[in-house]
């Protein structure tokens, strides 16, 4: 360790969805590392220490180390070329960065999906279909006094969401903290957050929708028939017990995970839990927020529907946005080999995607952007080094509540952001293409009209 | 005057040709047709790029080759019929409203999605989304027929407001999902979680079927409706058998969630039934 030390105070740290933003940071500026991170959790800090400088290629084309210019020429070369591109990943970047790919998706006439589409993707359809009663975390810390947690595993996967917002922080309307709190877990094993619950409710696997439903039904005062706990694993008296404390609070919130959304019934078992909280709205405030994973995925989702009007899987090939989970999401396009080429920014697709979609990123030239190595940029046509989103870059990031937050960046990087690498093949393919492609199902310019101009 | 068409190129990218539609092509020479704008990925081409125009001598738009890819085949058509010798692609017939579509292959997602009236029929396997509401639409259906003759992916008729849709086969999960009027027909067996939040219409099923905890058993009885539907459906060649449309039936009500006026009917297979 050198002795050219300098601190970074109120640093946010953008490993999770927390995105917490009362990072105290010590930087050796020698030797470009984190040394310390006042106030990380066990996941911040492990994200704060893995980010030095590595000696990587700025670009690698085909494997053969290269400029970034060069990869640049050769990103916009195929991007240009290319009938059905697919812009994938985006969670793990700046908003400036997603803005400039919804741009580059638009003049590409492209289709542009994050991974939401694989995590929260479910909750994006369902508040579409069903709305969403919400809330910030500072709502929830101040005010919440029945949190019930679905399908999820805060106390491993967001260990600060418990001590900064939902179980023991005091709240002005909360003075006692976890004392004035009751604390719900439902999920289908016991976990490292079950102890940090009063209730525990554990399902059968793959019966939260029914769970769910008897829950609706109960609210509204319906007969549910004993036989549920056949079904799910629990048992009537649990699930009115359950109601009766759901009404009786004064202030309630469900914080979801991808235990519900990606297991069967995915869409509708986050629609029937954002049912359910519109239904305790009868009787008392309930809210339902989703628990997102990666730092930014939330800006992800804000950036696109921003920009056009659809959070996740917008398709851009006619002119105009289109939004339709199923035919412009990821995993599908791939899995049925529409893409003919896909620019993959801060993801890695290769490592987690079903077999037929990852066959098919095979076959196709594909573009990655990223800070690390990963499977998906082993497997690129053109892999691009990028700095690191809040330790070399700054930016806006969104908490997993919608509230937006700017990155303090601890040491400068040698290589360029994604929002630079992304300007610069956008900017590329502006030339490339001569503007904006003619929206396709467009009429053509008259000759009159087009030589006046 | 219609055409035969024969897709003489395979598009490696989606293809969008709802010019594919009896009205789109009524009166077109051969040349004029192949003329015709489709949209190819992100670009425009021409029909003729894919297809093989030639002449039809029996009044029917002829579709011949594996048009997987080909995406809104007869898409909001009004009148005259299209025959698709091979598989359709997505959104075949969306937004219908008269005339009919006959695939004999398999067709993709959102078979007749939002269609008003018309007929469907698909010889093999339709994908999710049949006759469904698109995304962000509380209505699907508003009147027709689908009748798919394979088995069918999930939210079947979710948001049908009238119309019938029938399935030789087995159903996905959801079939019928928040469905406000109508009747689906499902000769296989339902998936998971049939109805739910259906405020009106009839789901009916030739197999035991373990239904949300929000939907109550009423009686066993031999509907009146239900022999006439069956007996029409037999008529446009699906399997129903004589103990079908004679059958006594499991009536369940539901979605209690909602306003609880809709019901699953179950064939009872009770000895002496």
């Amino acid at each position: 360790m050198s002795d050219n030390l300098k601190v970074v105070e109120n640093a946010t740290c953008t490993f999770c969805g927390c995105v917490c933003d009362d990072m105290n940071l010590t930087v050796d500026v020698d030797e470009h590392r984190i040394t310390k991170a006042e106030n990380a959790c066990i996941l911040g800090k492990a994200w704060f220490r893995e980010h030095g400088i590595e000696q990587r290629p700025f670009a690698l084309i085909d494997g053969h180390e290269a400029t970034t210019e060069a990869g640049v020429e050769e990103a916009a070369q195929i991007l240009a070329r290319a009938r059905f591109p697919m812009i994938y990943g985006l969670s793990d970047t700046t908003c400036e960065a997603q803005r400039v790919a919804v741009g580059l998706a638009d003049m590409l006439g492209g289709t542009i999906d994050t991974t939401t589409s694989v995590c929260h993707g479910p909750s994006g359809i369902a508040f579409q279909g069903v709305g969403e009663s919400t809330a910030s975390l500072g709502e929830l810390k101040n005010r919440a006094d029945m949190i019930v947690f679905w399908g999820g595993n805060p106390a491993e996967a967001h260990p600060r969401l418990f001590s900064r917002y939902a179980v023991t922080p005091k709240g002005m309307y909360i003075p006692n903290g976890r004392k004035d709190r009751t604390i719900v877990l439902v999920d289908v094993r016991r976990t490292a957050s079950t102890p940090a619950a009063d209730i525990f409710v554990q399902v059968k696997p793959r019966s939260d929708f029914e769970v769910l439903w008897a829950l609706r039904a109960l609210v509204k005062g319906r007969k549910v028939d004993p036989s549920i706990e056949r079904r799910t694993g629990v048992s009537l008296a649990v699930l009115e017990d359950l109601v009766a404390r759901m009404k009786r609070c004064n202030y309630g919130a469900f914080l979801f995970g991808m235990g519900l959304t990606m297991n069967r019934g995915r869409h509708f078992n986050s629609a029937a839990l954002l049912a359910l909280a519109t239904d305790l709205n009868q009787f008392t405030h309930w809210v339902a927020k989703p628990v997102r994973g990666h730092g930014n995925v939330t800006g992800a989702d804000n950036v696109v529907s921003w920009q056009t009007g659809f959070p996740f899987g917008v398709n851009f090939s006619r002119g105009y946005p289109r939004f339709n989970p199923g035919e412009f999401t990821t995993v599908d396009v791939l899995a049925r080999g529409d893409a003919d080429a896909a620019l993959i920014i801060a993801s890695d697709p290769a490592s987690n995607f079903p077999k037929p979609a990852i066959e098919h990123l095979k076959r196709i030239p594909v573009i990655v952007l990223d800070p690390k190595a990963t499977l998906t940029s082993r497997l690129a046509r053109v892999a691009f080094t990028t700095a690191t989103y809040g330790i070399n870059v700054t930016g806006t990031v969104y908490r997993m509540d919608d509230v937006a937050l700017t990155l303090r960046p601890a040491f400068p990087s040698p290589y360029p952001s994604d929002e630079q690498v992304l300007t610069a093949i956008r900017d590329r393919v502006r030339v490339l293409l001569g503007g904006n492609r003619l929206p396709a199902g467009a009429a053509p310019i008259a000759p009159a009209v087009a030589a006046a101009s | 005057m219609s055409l035969a068409l024969t897709l003489h190129t395979v598009p490696t990218v989606p293809l969008e040709a709802e010019v594919l539609s009896p009205a789109r092509l009524a009166g077109l020479s051969a040349p004029e047709a192949a003329k015709l704008t489709v949209v190819y990925g992100n670009q425009r081409a021409d029909l003729g790029d894919f297809f093989k125009v030639g002449k039809g001598a029996d009044g029917e738009l002829h579709l011949t080759g594996d048009l997987a890819r080909v995406k809104r085949v007869g898409m909001g058509m009004a009148e005259g019929r299209i025959v698709v010798h091979g598989s359709a692609g997505m959104h075949l017939g969306t937004g219908m409203t008269g005339g009919e579509i006959v695939v004999e292959g398999d067709a993709g997602d959102w078979v007749g999605s939002e269609m008003t009236g018309g007929r469907i029929t698909v010889k093999g396997n339709a994908g999710h989304m049949v006759g469904s509401a698109t995304r962000g639409s509380a209505v699907g259906v508003r009147g027709g027929e689908i009748l798919i003759f394979g088995n069918v992916g999930n939210e079947a008729g979710s948001g049908m407001r009238r119309g019938l849709i029938a399935i030789g086969g087995d159903s996905g999960d959801f079939a019928g999902v928040n469905m406000l009027a109508g009747t689906i027909v499902v000769l296989g067996r339902l998936g998971w979680r049939t109805g739910a939040g259906m405020a009106r219409g009839s789901i009916i099923s030739m197999h035991p079927a373990e239904l949300l905890p929000t939907f109550a058993y009423a009686c066993t009885y031999s509907p009146l409706f239900l022999r006439l539907c069956l007996l029409h459906l037999g008529r446009l060649g699906l399997p129903v058998a004589r103990s079908q449309v004679e059958g006594r039936y499991q009536r369940w009500c539901g979605d209690a969630v909602e306003l609880n006026r809709g019901e699953v009917l179950l064939l009872d297979s009770a000895p002496g039934a």
